[in-house]
């Protein structure tokens, strides 16, 4: 329990920074494990014939190492880092705080050593069988709960932007999860859906694209909204766009679900519901990306020496990318075309790498400094480096996928002049092959750039430490 | 901080973010309504494959070519009805019907070795699809499937009809090592599934789990108890390979598509 | 509290957060505004236009105005390839897979058509373009490329193959034979594999199995010239094809344990793909006649009828 050196009030940061700790960690391994899978893909001796580390295995642990591993412990970091300075106050419960940074911690060597068993519940990101997924409600709402109670003994009269953002992902994860995990064991660490077929998919999907909705974007939304003017000083653009575009994402993401099962036996309705609200978020989605790019508007200057600086503007920039891309691949012959592709994955990746990754360490880099009370990182040379190799890393990764996943479509779908298919599977198998290889080049590229961010950060920690223990004074971090 | 702000949005945002529980309530509010619309309806309208576990539908009716309503127990399985009144006497056509217990146990495994991950099952009414694959795929196929397996990724092809495709040596070779019959694939080698034994305790409880589902429960008239008990038997030596291709082999098979019907309306 | 300004002087709305956090009250850009309310409106467009109001009406939902459903989007597009293909389908419907090959026309459809065909229902086991696939025991299925017919290679056979579905089987020998017996008469075999029959025959180190083979039930499905019987697809012993691997070992353990006669025998399966439903009968033909243009298909007798070949039982 420190000050910080700018104002009077003590906050709770220990926890916040293992949390920033824990999330620099983690993004190199769920990183190495996407890099080790994409190696599967392009490579399948790779799989060396161990059940344990099978594609079909090893993905899933991909998927949640980054999301939840990753991707939760920068949600919690800056959640817990965000709202206490919004609201000039410390946590509601600084002993919760730490029950949540523990408990998670415990869910993600549960799932290191649970997925690659193979004890899955055979949900795209929901794979955590269901005890873990009781453990998963529990302390989510504990993180949840401190969250807003700390909200609710703010100093402030308004409750931040930010904070609405992240206060909307802890409602709407309560209920997916919740429900998608609803289940019947047959075993402690197996369980069937009480759901089944058309409903099962629809109820996944639900949770599937939300998941990407309030967790991987409104609570990265969340953190865009404190960093950015935070790293630029200067204020947010527009408060009456921050407004209509919080409602308009809080209230229309959560119909898109549905246009991952355009064309499915589901009836055509749902899809087609799914369709038409996923295009119009385009303009929501924008007024976040616009927002952010307008509050930097007249901060350019400081891009040339900024990096961190860079890394929130690049992310915004396949924010927005990604939320046009999304949309037009919900139009229904796009997705035809697009749906079982590689180009969902490209997709995915400009959103997760391009965005989610790119943002999280914009705030990390912002945060570390704070958090640690220096004035620089320990080298700004290796940020810079660590940006170039994240911006060649993704573009190298969603340049593959978005070739790779063209053809793949035009392929399956392509009639000869006789009227009759062209090409068969295995042929499409095969041309993948060097986008397969590309892929993972790019995803290695993106690797180092993790591994470069974990070294820089663990040697400002230790710089900060030698710091304070050579100087006679008490830190004052 | 002062109560003379001036607002900029509306009195009523503005009273939302002055308050914790009235965010906190809109946001529930507002974030529920899009899942409602999408799911509730799934449940009680037709053609939705919502069955209530005794051979009635909510007035799903599919319709031939001269307009008359295909009788249900065309579509689904129904020993009471069908010429073939047992799981082990079904024959492909009679209509959508339970796993078998080797097929229940395939199926936990397709799911623990992720075959989801790269393979769907579900065939969209596309022409190239039907080239490729056969008919489309209907909400009755998957209606006995608690935990769906469509998928979301083609790294491999559809297997929605693989069942009879190809032998069952084939799938074992296959299987075990794929690119020894299929040079291009990617697939990962899996021979040693045929070292697993197939886990007859909790194939059982599957079974009994099946049929206490909220929602299409398997219909206690064909896990009955009796045959439930028998199903360790069945079991007896097999393993998970043995498994897998009883599960694949009894894929996409089971209904009788008759051409210029519409399976989907 | 006011005092919060942008560079070209805009007032935040006076609210400070950490310090320095606040927000300026500026509009949103009128595009922005515009295309919010033009979303809206696109919204309310497409649900009157498509399917998308779960609203029950007449236990149903609303299909909307537009008339679109996913099958008759299907059947539009199928129409449109049906178009072209339509001419060479309507032929096909009525013809034999003989007559179809004697069309040069049809036949360059069919082996065009039959490449995807082939490819992703066959060459599983056929191998790419009919050339075979083995792993360490051996082919999966027979060549096809060559023109070698366990089951014939004329065009009626092939498709009754393909239509019917093929099971060969030989009994095992373990038990019949003794294991001598067995090294000796697949010696012989190696020998007959190698430098043909006569050659064999004459050579004194097989004698013992040859003496075996025409003792033993071999001739009976083998026939008495060890070249196979087409009828019960026994293989011919005779060249240097091989049906399972043509090391002395497999030979050996097909004598052994036998084909399809139990668990320790290879296996070998030719789905019938009527059976299964898996492809129309347009499809089970233009198969046939690819496969019989891979190079190894015999033509008819010149007497023999068109329609001599007849749906698989
Ligand atoms: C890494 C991706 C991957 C995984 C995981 C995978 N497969 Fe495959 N699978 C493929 C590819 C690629 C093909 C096409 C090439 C081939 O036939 O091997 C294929 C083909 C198949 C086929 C043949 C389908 C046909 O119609 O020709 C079957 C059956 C199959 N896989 C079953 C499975 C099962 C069961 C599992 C899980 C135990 C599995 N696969 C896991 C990639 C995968
Ligand atoms: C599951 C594996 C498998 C598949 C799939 C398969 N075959 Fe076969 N095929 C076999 C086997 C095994 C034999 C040999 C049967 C025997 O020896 O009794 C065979 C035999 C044949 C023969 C007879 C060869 C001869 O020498 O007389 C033809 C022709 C043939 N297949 C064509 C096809 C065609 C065309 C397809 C695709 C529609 C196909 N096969 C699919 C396994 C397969
Ligand atoms: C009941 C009929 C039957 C009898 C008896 C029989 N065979 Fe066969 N044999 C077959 C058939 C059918 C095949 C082809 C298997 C296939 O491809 O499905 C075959 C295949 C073979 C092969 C494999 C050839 C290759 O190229 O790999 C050998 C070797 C062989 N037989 C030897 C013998 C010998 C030696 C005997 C007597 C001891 C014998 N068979 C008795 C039916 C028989
Ligand atoms: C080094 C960087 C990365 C590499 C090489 C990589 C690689 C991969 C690969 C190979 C797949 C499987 C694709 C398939 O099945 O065809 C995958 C899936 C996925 N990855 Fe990554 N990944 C990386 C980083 C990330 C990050 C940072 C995130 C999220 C924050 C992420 C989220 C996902 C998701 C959500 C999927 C599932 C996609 C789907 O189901 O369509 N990945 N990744
Ligand atoms: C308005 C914004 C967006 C829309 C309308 C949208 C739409 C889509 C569509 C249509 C798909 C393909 C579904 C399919 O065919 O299977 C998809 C997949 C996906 N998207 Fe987005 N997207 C948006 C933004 C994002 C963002 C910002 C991310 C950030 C990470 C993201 C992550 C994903 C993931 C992980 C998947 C893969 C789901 C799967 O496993 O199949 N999306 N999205
Ligand atoms: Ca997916
Ligand atoms: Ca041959
Ligand atoms: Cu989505």
């Amino acid at each position: 329990m420190e000050a910080t050196q700018a104002t009077p009030v003590k906050y709770d940061m220990e926890v916040v920074r293992w949390f920033t700790i824990a999330a620099a960690i983690y993004a190199v391994v769920g990183t190495l494990i996407g890099v080790y899978i994409a190696s599967e893909l392009a490579f399948p001796f790779m799989n060396f014939d161990i059940p344990y580390i099978t594609f079909g295995r090893l993905r899933p642990l991909h998927t949640n190492a980054v999301i939840f591993a990753f991707g939760g412990c920068v949600l919690m970091a800056t959640g817990f880092y965000m709202v206490q300075r919004t609201g000039a106050t410390k946590l509601w419960s600084n002993g919760l705080a730490w029950f949540t940074f523990w408990g998670w911690n415990l869910i993600i060597v549960l799932a290191v050593v649970t997925l690659p068993l193979g004890m899955t519940e055979g949900k795209e990101y929901a794979e955590l069988c269901w005890p873990i997924d009781i453990m998963i409600a529990v302390v989510w709402l504990s993180f949840g709960f401190n969250h807003i109670m700390t909200v609710a003994i703010r100093k402030t009269s308004h409750i931040y932007v930010s904070n609405w953002f992240t206060m909307g992902m802890i409602v709407m994860i309560t209920y997916l999860h919740v429900v998608n995990s609803l289940a019947i064991p047959v075993s402690l660490t197996n369980s069937y859906s009480i759901f089944s077929g058309v409903q099962d998919a629809m109820v996944q999907w639900w949770w599937g694209h939300n998941a990407v909705g309030f967790f991987l974007t409104g609570g990265f939304l969340g953190i865009m909204y404190y960093f950015v003017p935070k790293q630029s000083g200067r204020p947010v653009f527009s408060y009456r766009l921050s407004v209509l575009h919080f409602w308009a994402l809080t209230f229309g993401y959560v119909w898109l679900g549905a246009h991952h099962l355009q064309y499915t036996a589901l009836p055509d309705w749902t899809g087609s519901l799914g369709a038409a609200v996923s295009l119009a978020m385009i303009i929501p989605s924008w007024g976040g990306a616009m927002n952010g790019m307008m509050t930097l508007s007249g901060a350019w200057d400081k891009l040339r020496t900024d990096y961190i600086l860079r890394f929130l503007v690049v992310a915004l920039a396949f924010y927005a990318m990604s939320t046009f891309e999304g949309p037009v691949m919900s139009i229904k012959s796009v997705n035809a075309l697009s749906h079982y592709t590689d180009w969902t994955v490209g997709h995915v990746h400009s959103g997760a790498l391009g965005w989610v990754a790119m943002v999280s360490y914009g705030a990390m880099y912002h945060m570390v400094k704070k958090l640690w009370g220096v004035e620089k990182m320990y080298s700004d040379n290796l940020v810079n480096v660590h940006f170039w190799l994240a911006t060649i890393g993704t573009v190298v990764y969603v340049v593959a996928m978005w070739v790779s996943g063209i053809m793949q479509g035009l392929m399956w779908r392509d009639y000869d002049e006789y009227g009759t298919l062209t090409y068969t599977f295995v042929e499409s198998v095969s041309a993948m092959h060097p986008y397969y290889a590309m892929r993972m080049v790019g995803g290695l590229i993106f690797n180092i750039g993790t591994w470069i961010a974990l070294f820089n950060i663990v040697m400002t920690v230790r710089q900060a430490s030698a710091l304070r223990s050579s100087s006679a004074v008490p830190a004052k971090a | 901080m002062s109560d003379h702000d001036k607002i900029y949005s509306t009195k009523f945002q503005d009273k939302i973010e002055r308050s914790t529980v009235l965010m906190f309530v809109v946001t529930a509010l507002a974030v529920a309504v899009g899942g409602i619309v999408e799911i509730v309806p799934l449940f009680y309208l037709p053609n939705t494959a919502m069955s209530g576990g005794n051979g009635t539908f909510n007035g799903t009716a599919h319709k031939d070519k001269a307009g008359n309503v295909i009788p249900m127990d065309k579509i689904v399985w129904n020993p009471a009805t069908s010429a073939h009144k047992t799981l082990e006497g079904w024959q492909p056509g009679d209509g959508v019907r339970p796993y078998k217990p080797l097929e229940l146990a395939g199926r936990a495994v397709f799911i623990r070795e992720g075959c989801y991950l790269c393979h769907s099952q579900m065939i969209r009414p596309f022409r190239d699809e039907k080239d490729r694959y056969g008919h489309y795929s209907i909400a009755e196929e998957s209606m006995y499937d608690h935990t769906f397996q469509w998928g979301s990724k083609r790294t491999g092809p559809d297997l929605a009809r693989v069942g009879g495709k190809y032998s069952d040596e084939w799938h074992r070779r296959h299987l075990s090592y794929p690119r020894e019959v299929v040079p291009e694939s990617v697939m990962p080698n899996f021979f040693w599934l045929a070292n697993m034994p197939v886990n007859v305790a909790e194939t059982k409880r599957a079974m009994e789990v099946m049929t206490i589902m909220p929602f299409n429960p398997i219909p206690k008239t064909i896990y009955t108890e009796a045959y439930i008990d028998g199903a360790p038997a069945q079991l007896e030596g097999k393993t998970d390979m043995d498994a897998l291709i009883a599960y694949l082999q009894g894929m996409g098979n089971h209904i009788k598509f008759e051409e210029g019907v519409n399976y989907r309306d | 509290m006011s005092d919060n300004h942008d560079a070209s002087g805009v007032p935040t709305t006076g609210h400070v957060w950490d310090d320095d956090l606040g927000d300026l009250t500026n509009q949103p850009p009128k595009w922005w505004m515009l295309g919010l309310a033009a979303s809206a409106i696109w919204c309310v467009i497409y649900f009157i236009y498509y399917p998308s109001i779960p609203v029950s009406n007449a236990n149903n939902y609303f299909h909307g105005l537009g008339g679109w459903t996913a099958i008759t989007e299907m059947e539009a597009d199928k129409s449109d390839v049906d178009k072209v293909r339509g001419k060479y389908e309507d032929k096909l419907k009525d013809m034999t897979p003989a007559a179809i090959l004697a069309d040069s026309e049809l036949t360059e459809y069919v082996t065009r058509s039959g490449k995807v065909l082939f490819g992703d229902n066959c060459a599983a086991c056929h191998g790419t373009n009919g050339v075979g696939t083995a792993d360490k025991q051996g082919f999966m299925a027979p060549i096809l490329r060559d023109d070698e017919w366990q089951y014939g290679g004329k065009i009626g056979d092939i498709y009754t193959t393909i239509t019917g579905g093929r099971q060969g089987v030989m009994t095992a020998h373990k038990g019949v034979l003794t294991d001598p017996q067995i090294d000796d008469v697949a010696k012989y075999i190696m020998a007959m594999k190698a430098a043909g029959k006569d050659k064999a025959d004459a050579d004194p180190t097989v004698a013992a199995g040859k003496a075996v083979f025409a003792s033993s039930d071999c001739t009976a499905c083998h026939g008495a010239d060890a070249k196979g019987i087409p009828a019960m697809g026994s293989k011919n012993l005779t060249d240097s094809i091989c049906r399972f691997d043509c090391s002395i070992e497999g030979v050996t353990r097909t004598i052994t344990f036998g084909v399809n006669a139990g668990p320790d025998a290879r296996a070998a399966v030719m789905p019938s793909f009527q059976a299964a439903g898996k492809l129309s009968d347009a499809e089970l033909k233009k198969l046939a006649v690819y496969v019989y243009k891979f190079g190894g298909g015999q033509p008819d007798a010149p007497a023999a009828s068109p329609v001599a070949n007849s749906a698989a039982k």
